[in-house]
């Protein structure tokens, strides 16, 4: 096969055409740089699955959404807490949510979205190739060892005279991060830090999705479950999302907790039958099973956003943000991938000369942004909520449904008494009054 | 894990994994991108098998005393078996030339 000669001719190299990748090429193509995007899969987003709710208000800022493949807005979202066979819900259909831009949520479908982003920044000028995996990180010098302190000048790829020389490498990889961590960017995740994720995409004619959901038009649901009902033993969820013509149905939990012996399959098999999912689910045919790790280390796990020569951007860079309500990503993706680009090309000069100095602006930028600052303002949560995983996703979903079952209960006695026994439920739940004082306190930063 | 059907809940008719993977669209690659590291700390350290309980795909099939089987065809390349073996003793390379899975819908 004869390949163009890529080589010195490209102002900056992007590993990855991704969401964050495509954000800092369009970025940077837009700001007169020559870009190179370089996608391992046969398509920009053939190799990338997600829950999926995506976060537009960066990709709005960028380009025009008009046209992109998005399925569904978000119009309601539900908060449901699963014990083995009962729910408590909570569910939120905020009349503005139908309005435009539709408060920026939308499920997408990354096959789709992410070769339509990247088409956004091959518009702007940016090259793309495809079917090509970046293998290593050039070095001045040549070595390219994890001790290797020489500045980063290019990629090796897996093509023949696959080496590409450019004066800034963006590495916007996803979570398998295995350049970055070769070449001692980065540490490779601990497992306490990462979530394993399996889902299945679900066909059914638009009319079923509109009933069950009771949705119509473009409008969509957005569920998210917790609880043993949910996940088992686990620390993690399950999820819903509506699409056009399909539902994304899935899981996702600690890769530690699948490491002690319980099957992601076992888990989305047993989520899916749970008496309140069950009818939402039942009898779609699946057209699609994916799976994938989710770098939830938060801002502890995050590597250092800039080396000589290259930055590294998204999940790359973990940045991933699990709070227990809102679990963001690809949004953050966007966002890093903007400022990175704009760092690049600042710390480019016209002569070709590289300011790496600037190159600091990026993540000064993300530090100034709602990426990190919402990674610092949680930081707290993931260790805690973990810690407290029994009475969160096992003792109060139980006392929840305990108490409303009792609260509820039809017979001749008076409703007091039903009242009083449904308040011990709950209290019993939380370990007493001292007990509910104490989980309010320490998850009082959850509404700060 | 079937369940008895709960009255007036559906019962959904789940896939096998193998059913599942026939959904997935895949390239076929000759030489496997996975392995291990070093045989010999699967025969002799392993308790967990980690790398088989956390696959969503049945890549891995580990037998008492012998390295682990891998089925490199149906890997989703997610990464999990990466971070899960508490040896790090997982080779994992990314398919070339756009070889291995490729989403329809992602």
């Amino acid at each position: 096969m004869t390949q163009p000669n890529y080589d010195d001719h490209f102002d900056a190299i992007v590993v990855g055409a991704g969401l964050a990748g495509s954000a800092a090429a369009l970025t940077m193509a837009r700001d007169g740089l020559d870009v190179l995007v370089i996608e391992r899969g046969r398509s920009p987003g053939a190799k990338n699955m997600f829950g999926g709710v995506l976060y537009t208000p960066t990709v709005r800022e960028l380009t025009d959404l008009d046209g992109a493949p998005l399925e569904r807005y978000v119009a309601e979202r539900r908060y449901g807490v699963l014990t083995e066979r009962d729910e408590t819900a909570v569910s939120m259909r905020p009349g503005q949510w139908h309005e435009e831009p539709h408060n920026d949520s939308y499920t997408v479908l990354r096959a789709d979205f992410d070769e339509w982003f990247a088409e956004q920044a091959q518009d702007a000028g940016a090259t793309l190739v495809t079917e090509t995996t970046v293998t290593g990180l050039l070095r001045e010098g040549g070595s390219d060892r994890p001790t290797a302190d020489g500045r980063i000048v290019g990629v090796e790829t897996d093509r023949p005279d696959g080496t590409i020389r450019a004066p800034i490498v963006v590495l916007a990889e996803g979570a398998n991060s295995l350049v970055s961590e070769r070449s001692g960017l980065k540490q490779r995740d601990d497992r306490a830090d990462v979530a394993v994720a399996a889902k299945e995409v679900l066909k059914f004619d638009k009319e079923t999705i509109e009933d069950r959901f009771r949705v119509r038009d473009d409008a969509g649901a957005a569920y998210q479950y917790f609880g043993t009902g949910a996940v088992g033993d686990a620390f993690g969820g399950g999820f819903i999302y509506t699409n056009k013509r399909t539902i994304s149905v899935g899981i996702t939990y600690r890769i530690e907790d699948a490491a002690s012996g319980q099957t992601p399959q076992d888990t989305l098999n047993t989520f899916k039958q749970h008496p309140a999912v069950a009818p939402l689910v039942a009898d779609g045919r699946v057209v699609e099973y994916s799976a994938h790790a989710i770098p939830e280390g938060g801002k502890d796990a995050m590597p250092s956003l800039v080396q000589d020569g290259a930055v590294i951007v998204g999940d790359a860079a973990g940045l991933v943000f699990n709070n227990g309500v809102h679990l963001e990503g690809t949004n953050m993706a966007v966002e890093s991938g903007y400022h990175a680009g704009k760092a690049v090309a600042r710390a480019l000069g016209e002569d070709g000369s590289v300011n790496h100095s600037s190159l600091r602006d990026y993540p000064a930028a993300l530090a100034d942004s709602f990426v990190v600052k919402n990674l610092e303002h949680y930081a707290w949560f993931h260790e805690t909520a973990a810690e407290d995983r029994e009475l969160l996703f096992d003792r109060v979903p139980k006392a929840l449904a305990e108490a409303e079952t009792e609260y509820f209960k039809m017979d001749r006695t008076a409703k007091e008494a039903h009242a009083d026994r449904a308040k011990d439920r709950l209290l019993d739940g939380v370990g007493g009054y001292i007990g509910a004082a104490k989980l309010a306190w320490k998850y009082r930063r959850m509404l700060k | 894990m079937s369940k008895a059907a709960t009255p007036g809940v559906p019962t959904v008719e789940n896939q096998t994994t193998e059913d599942r993977l026939y959904t997935v669209k895949y390239t076929d690659h000759e030489d496997s991108h996975l392995g291990v590291k070093v045989p010999g700390i699967c025969v002799e350290k392993c308790q967990q098998a980690a790398c088989q309980t956390v696959c969503p795909a049945d890549v891995w099939e580990k037998q008492d005393g012998d390295a682990p089987t891998i089925a490199f065809e149906n890997c989703l390349e997610c990464g999990s078996c990466r971070f899960a073996c508490p040896e790090n003793n997982v080779h994992w390379e990314y398919p070339e030339h756009g070889t291995g899975v490729t989403y329809r819908f992602g």
